[in-house]
């Protein structure tokens, strides 16, 4: 009899010691799944045509983009993001060029983000996040004039407000579920790389030289600051809440504007009929920016709005040196402080609606685009009108675009249009692909204006996995 | 004569009056009912299926987590297809809605008119999704009572996409059988289909089937691996944990 019932007994615990081990072996597994590196990513395909004479190619981009998730333990995970490319049209100019396969077939490499985040660290309510990343600033859409940390990239001057990943360390003190303090420290400065191809000259203003004067060369020196704690890092904060139905945030950068600005200009005569060479200094100006930004909802309607007051450091005075052209220039030095001698504002409002038939309408007016400075910030206002069709699968957004004032006293001698209709269309729930035309025309000096002979046709097909 | 034929009166129109009160009180207590069977866990954690058939029978077909604590904060995270996965949308109450795009890196408040448009491409509105009880939205009225369910008609208490909601109570256990929308013109739009499974001690909806009367398309929501009440905290229905893949 009491062998029986330890008999029984020993099934019992053993039954039950299957149990847990199942049980375990579940928890196990799940948690193993939970760890493994995750590798998703996107393949896009980016082709432009002019749509003038001969429909010269304006864009070739083929990008693989690589995204890699770990989960390392409960409270910390590797994130990185890479971008494989072939960029750009060949350009061999000479036999030797054939040799170099980076002209032959135009790539690059880019690590666009990889770091470790690590949630509750020290105490619950830290986050930290170290190593090469994207600080997202704002709540407008695309376009964050307080979004100043990251360089920006403006490679395809199309892609509004695109930023490059910076090295940095970011902390995120949560006070509450409602309010977070967070501080960024950046070691190195990096700057903004310029835009490629046919936009190279979209940025760049007139240049207008003194009558009687004809530029026959142009060369520039670019000054980087000094790679130490002192002069090359960045550093901010952000106060950032939600109360009374309003996200807000409040934030301090103590950085660089990514464009160099101009300090001294030497021209030198070429000729005997007014010809001059110009040799440029360039250096990059540190600023103080304090931004300003909040969302809401009102009756259905989001909207949104953001500011920014940059305060450069020193005054910048830029020096032209005539003294090669004395006595025929009427002073041998002049200088010229009307680039960024007074803070400035940048700023940006506007709202968006989805109407109950599956559109969407959103609207931005934007005070100086991000390579605009001091006095010379122009008005754009932005729209886009989009409507879904067959469960998602069709996206038509016949009014996209954007309209520039730089002037309005002027207006009809200053402003521009960019008109950016597209229509995209899911061929299974992972790929997509959009066709899309950018039409461009105005008058005076500005960014749109630059592009008036790129009307271009665009291609692009998108494959995630 | 006159005044007996009055009493008379007066005794029918009470009675007709207290009927019309305790049928009123009854659909209320029913609806009620179907409030405790659907919204009686503290909290809820799951996955989630959506699969969305055309006309021509083509599935697509969208995967996600969902977690939800009480009746108004919920956060619902795309795992796949890849297009889609990551994107989360975190609800609070007082209908404030962020959206968190991970090719951003940002999250963005989305405007509550969003609650306009179908619920990711799918035939269920934001509205369908809310987790708000039913006894707070719609004023009901028992309009049948069949062998095995009460039949309840639901009229909004405010502004809505809908006239009217037909809802089939089960008899025993309280919980929707389906359910019929009308849109403003009266017309019937859209019937769901409920299959209830017993998981803990709750009645979970493990299978909704959308039919969209206008476009003959279909989506049948399907939860799986649901836990009930495993101690979610206002903490884990934050922006911080939004952007916390």
């Amino acid at each position: 009899m009491f062998m029986k019932k330890i008999t029984v007994f020993l099934i019992m615990l053993q039954a039950i010691s299957f149990t847990v081990k199942g049980q375990d072996e579940n928890i196990s597994n799940q948690l193993q799944d939970e760890n493994k590196l995750k590798i998703s990513g996107e393949l896009l395909t980016d082709e432009r045509f002019l749509l003038k004479e001969n429909n010269e190619w304006a864009w070739n981009e083929n990008r693989l983009t690589m995204k890699l998730e770990k989960r390392i333990t409960e409270h910390s995970k590797f994130h990185g993001e890479i971008w494989m490319r072939n960029i750009g049209l060949p350009g061999p100019v000479a036999s030797s060029d054939l040799y170099n396969k980076g002209i032959v077939d135009p790539y690059n490499l880019e690590i666009r983000e990889a770091n470790i985040q690590l949630y509750g660290f020290l105490t619950k309510n830290l986050d930290l996040k170290i190593g090469r990343q994207l600080i997202a600033w704002g709540t407008a859409d695309k376009i964050n004039p307080t979004s100043n940390l990251n360089p920006f990239d403006m490679e395809d001057v199309l892609d509004f407000g695109r930023q490059r990943g910076s090295d940095a360390i970011v902390a995120n003190y949560y006070i509450s579920g409602d309010f977070f303090l967070q501080g960024v420290y950046i070691p190195f400065f990096q700057p903004a790389n310029l835009p490629l191809g046919i936009f190279a000259n979209a940025l760049n203003p007139e240049m207008t030289l003194s009558e009687g004067m004809t530029l026959k060369g142009f060369s520039d020196t670019l000054q980087m600051p000094a790679f130490n704690i002192g002069e090359s890092s960045t550093a901010g904060f952000r106060f950032k809440g939600y109360t009374k139905g309003i996200d807000f945030s409040w934030s301090y950068v103590w950085g660089y504007d990514g464009l160099p600005v101009t300090k001294k200009n030497t021209f030198v005569p070429a000729d005997l009929y007014g010809g001059v060479n110009i040799n440029s200094r360039l250096s990059f100006m540190r600023a103080h920016i304090i931004g300003t930004d909040f969302a809401t909802g009102i009756a259905g309607i989001g909207f949104w709005g953001e500011a920014a007051v940059f305060i450069p450091d020193k005054n910048l005075i830029m020096t032209n040196d005539l003294s090669a052209l004395y006595p025929l220039s009427p002073e041998p030095v002049t200088r010229d402080t009307t680039l960024a001698d007074k803070p400035y504002i940048r700023f940006i409002i506007g709202a968006d609606y989805n109407f109950s038939d599956g559109s969407y309408l959103n609207v931005q007016y934007l005070n100086g685009f991000m390579h605009e400075r001091g006095k010379n910030l122009d008005d754009y206002f932005f729209m886009r009108y989009e409507k879904r069709f067959f469960n998602d699968r069709l996206k038509i957004a016949p009014v996209g675009g954007a309209f520039i004032i730089t002037d309005w006293s002027r207006i009809n001698d200053n402003h521009a249009i960019a008109y950016i209709p597209q229509v995209s269309y899911n061929a299974t729930p992972d790929i997509e692909i959009t066709m899309s035309a950018a039409i461009f025309d105005g008058k005076g000096d500005n960014l749109f204006t630059n592009l008036k002979d790129y009307d271009m046709f665009m291609f692009r097909m998108k494959y995630n996995f | 004569m006159k005044v007996m034929i009055q009493k008379a009166v007066n005794t029918a129109l009470v009675i007709a009056v207290s009927m019309l009160s305790v049928f009123s009180q009854d659909a209320g207590a029913l609806l009620k009912k179907m409030d405790d069977v659907m919204f009686s866990p503290k909290d809820m954690t799951g996955k989630m299926r959506v699969v969305m058939i055309g006309k021509n029978g083509k599935q697509d077909i969208r995967e996600a987590l969902i977690q939800q604590k009480g009746t108004d904060k919920r956060m619902f995270r795309f795992t796949s297809p890849a297009s889609q996965a990551g994107i989360a949308i975190l609800s609070l109450p007082n209908d404030i809605m962020y959206l968190y795009l991970p090719a951003y890196g940002r999250e963005r408040r989305i405007a509550s008119s969003a609650k306009n448009q179908n619920f990711a491409g799918t035939d269920f509105s934001y509205d369908d999704m809310e987790s708000k009880s039913y006894s707070e939205k719609y004023t009901p009225k028992l309009v049948n009572t069949e062998v095995k369910a009460y039949v309840l008609e639901l009229t909004p208490k405010a502004a809505s996409d809908y006239s009217k909601i037909v809802v089939r109570v089960n008899k025993t256990e309280y919980y929707p059988e389906s359910m019929d929308f009308y849109d403003r013109g009266n017309n019937k739009i859209k019937t769901a289909a409920y299959t209830f499974k017993k998981a803990d001690k709750y009645w979970n909806a493990s299978e909704i089937e959308m039919t969209n009367l206008k476009t003959n398309r279909k989506t049948r929501m399907q939860t799986s691996d649901v836990k009930y009440d495993t101690g979610l905290t206002d903490d884990d229905f934050t922006v911080r944990k939004l952007k916390q893949l």
